[in-house]
């Protein structure tokens, strides 16, 4: 089972935290979601998706194409499984995290199955970005092996 | 021999563009040449104390600076510590990432009267600057913020909030006590366009929300009006807290004219589209319409485009396109600037005879990532009255820390 770590960054946020993901697990790879085509999603690996949120509620830049590309070629993603975690900054409290409601919403859509906790950092909380995420990867990650056993 | 290459600025563009150098030309050993003994830039000095949200991309840079490939070099200023000529023939390439900091005019009469001043300075007071905080802001009851961007609505809740809405944030004691004792009641923003041209950030407004105690007079807009802007703004309208301790009145479409006060400020003159003349009565203004260049170390008319001024000098950030485009434009602009700086490297390699890069540093009192960090300890343990940090506001306090040593940077490294 290989481990991709996608992630839809405007400030890097996300790309910082999907390295350490890779980084902690030893295993995987972090691909920017603006050099992923939704035709290459496949139900032979998992995926852990983050995703910030940009302005009042936006995709961020990097999760543009991709949504884009989703939404032109409907690929059928039946059999697609993928964890998402949501950043953002409850300082916008109207927009908080909606950038990964929209990425998870856009996925299901397809068909995508969802596992594990929607996971979500506030950047405007104590919480560490980094332990949020490796956390969170390692929860989702033991509940696709248990449901696998 | 190692590829070295120096950074001169740590803000946004310069950490984002040592971040961008790691990937795109692994191996190379970037430093980070700062004026000041603490990092950040603008992130630190500029994006307001109560957005911390926004500034949580330090954590991003602090993995930057910990990488074992990057040195922080603190409490130099390329161009009078250390001469932009000594650091290009030390280095293999210098990237210059030193922002823009002089804060445009607004070019009418009146405006050097006392209790007239540009938000630049406002908002490094309000992030304890250690150049701007011996000269605090001459504040009053009432206030008129001009501008029409994000920082004049950092501006406006900087004025308008309470001490208690800045729980979580790291305004300064210091500046909080002026604030408050200030006791602002009414502020004007004013902006030279309609609604709908207006540059905030829409979020921003509907942020404005959560200011307790506050009312806000807005124009009757149009329902037809369906920009962001407009929408935001009727939002505000909206869902109000309609307090009685501070009113903030927006005005769109006035132009300012004169500022008019005897030993200071009086009143703002403003003109409409059609010409009319508005007065409003006011004991402080805020000009809040940017930044002006030119950048330091950045010739006026460099060919910018590129991000390549000279063989092995750059520009990146706001010292290349101009005062304009958040901290994402900084990262992808640094990316941009660092494959050329990239590819130029790798097509051309070490200069030849090139001196030891650090000792261009070793007769100054430099600060390193250590010294820094001594200050980010000391800042967080410090904090009370519910902020999550204690901003040294001074220099030499900031020196004490950081405990700058002669010749530590002595030798290349391995």
């Amino acid at each position: 089972m290989s481990i991709d770590v996608l992630y839809g960054t405007e400030s890097g946020n996300a790309e910082m935290a999907a390295e350490e993901i890779v980084a902690a697990l030893g295993d995987g790879r972090a691909v920017d979601l603006q050099d992923l085509d939704p035709d290459d999603l496949t139900s032979s690996a998992v995926y852990l998706v983050l995703c910030s949120t940009y302005g009042d509620g936006e995709l961020p830049a990097s999760a543009q194409p991709f949504v884009d590309a989703l939404q032109a070629k409907r690929p059928d993603l039946t059999g697609v499984r993928y964890a998402i975690f949501g950043l953002g900054d409850s300082s916008y409290a109207e927009s908080y995290s909606l950038g990964g409601n929209q990425l998870a919403e856009c996925l299901d859509a397809q068909g995508a199955a969802r596992f594990g906790d929607f996971g979500r950092h506030d950047a405007s909380s104590s919480d560490d970005l980094v332990a949020s995420a490796v956390a969170w990867a390692e929860t989702a990650l033991a509940d696709v092996a248990t449901a696998a056993a | 021999m190692t590829l070295q290459v120096a950074v001169v600025g740590s803000g946004p563009a310069g950490c984002y563009t040592a971040q961008a150098l790691l990937k795109a030309l692994p191996g190379a050993r970037i430093t980070l040449v700062e004026r000041l003994p603490v990092p950040f830039g603008l992130v630190r000095y500029g994006v307001a104390a109560d957005h911390q949200g926004t500034k949580s991309v330090t954590r991003q840079f602090e993995r930057v600076l910990s990488h074992p490939d990057v040195t922080f070099v603190g409490n130099v200023e390329v161009g009078t510590d250390v001469s932009l000529e000594v650091l290009r023939s030390s280095f293999d390439a210098v990237v210059i990432a030193t922002g823009l900091d002089r804060d445009r005019r607004l070019g009418i009469p009146g405006e050097e009267l006392p209790g007239v001043v540009a938000s630049g300075r406002v908002t490094r007071w309000a992030n304890g600057h250690p150049d701007a905080c011996p000269a605090p802001p001459l504040l009053g009851r009432s206030a008129v913020v001009i501008g029409n961007g994000n920082v004049a609505i950092d501006v406006v809740r900087l004025l308008a909030k309470s001490p208690s809405d800045f729980a979580g944030s790291d305004l300064p004691a210091v500046v909080a006590s002026a604030l408050a004792a200030a006791r602002i009641e009414e502020i004007v923003l004013v902006g030279r366009r309609g609604v709908d041209q207006a540059r905030f950030d829409p979020a921003m407004v509907k942020e404005l929300t959560r200011i307790g105690g506050a009312t806000f007079d807005i124009p009757s807009i149009s329902t037809a009006a369906v920009s962001p802007h407009a929408v935001s703004l009727r939002h505000l309208g909206e869902h109000q807290p309609r307090g009685d301790r501070v009113t903030v009145r927006f005005r769109f479409g006035w132009s300012p004219l004169r500022i008019e006060g005897d030993a200071r400020v009086e009143k703002v003159v403003f003109a409409d589209s059609t010409g009319a003349e508005h007065s409003v009565a006011t004991e402080t203004v805020v000009s809040a319409i940017g930044f002006a260049g030119p950048a330091a170390l950045v010739p006026d008319e460099a060919p910018a485009e590129s991000g390549r001024l000279d063989a092995g000098l750059y520009c990146v950030g706001w010292a290349r396109r101009g005062p304009r485009g958040t901290i994402p434009e900084a990262r992808t602009d640094a990316r941009h600037v660092a494959g050329v700086v990239a590819a130029d490297l790798k097509g051309r390699g070490p200069i030849p005879g090139r001196a030891d890069p650090y000792r261009c540093f070793a007769a100054l009192p430099a600060t390193d990532l250590a010294g820094w960090h001594a200050i980010d300890r000391h800042e967080r343990a410090t904090a009370a009255d519910g902020r999550v940090r204690n901003k040294i506001t001074d220099r030499r306090a900031l020196l004490r820390l950081a405990r700058p040593h002669l010749n530590h940077l002595e030798g290349e490294p391995a």
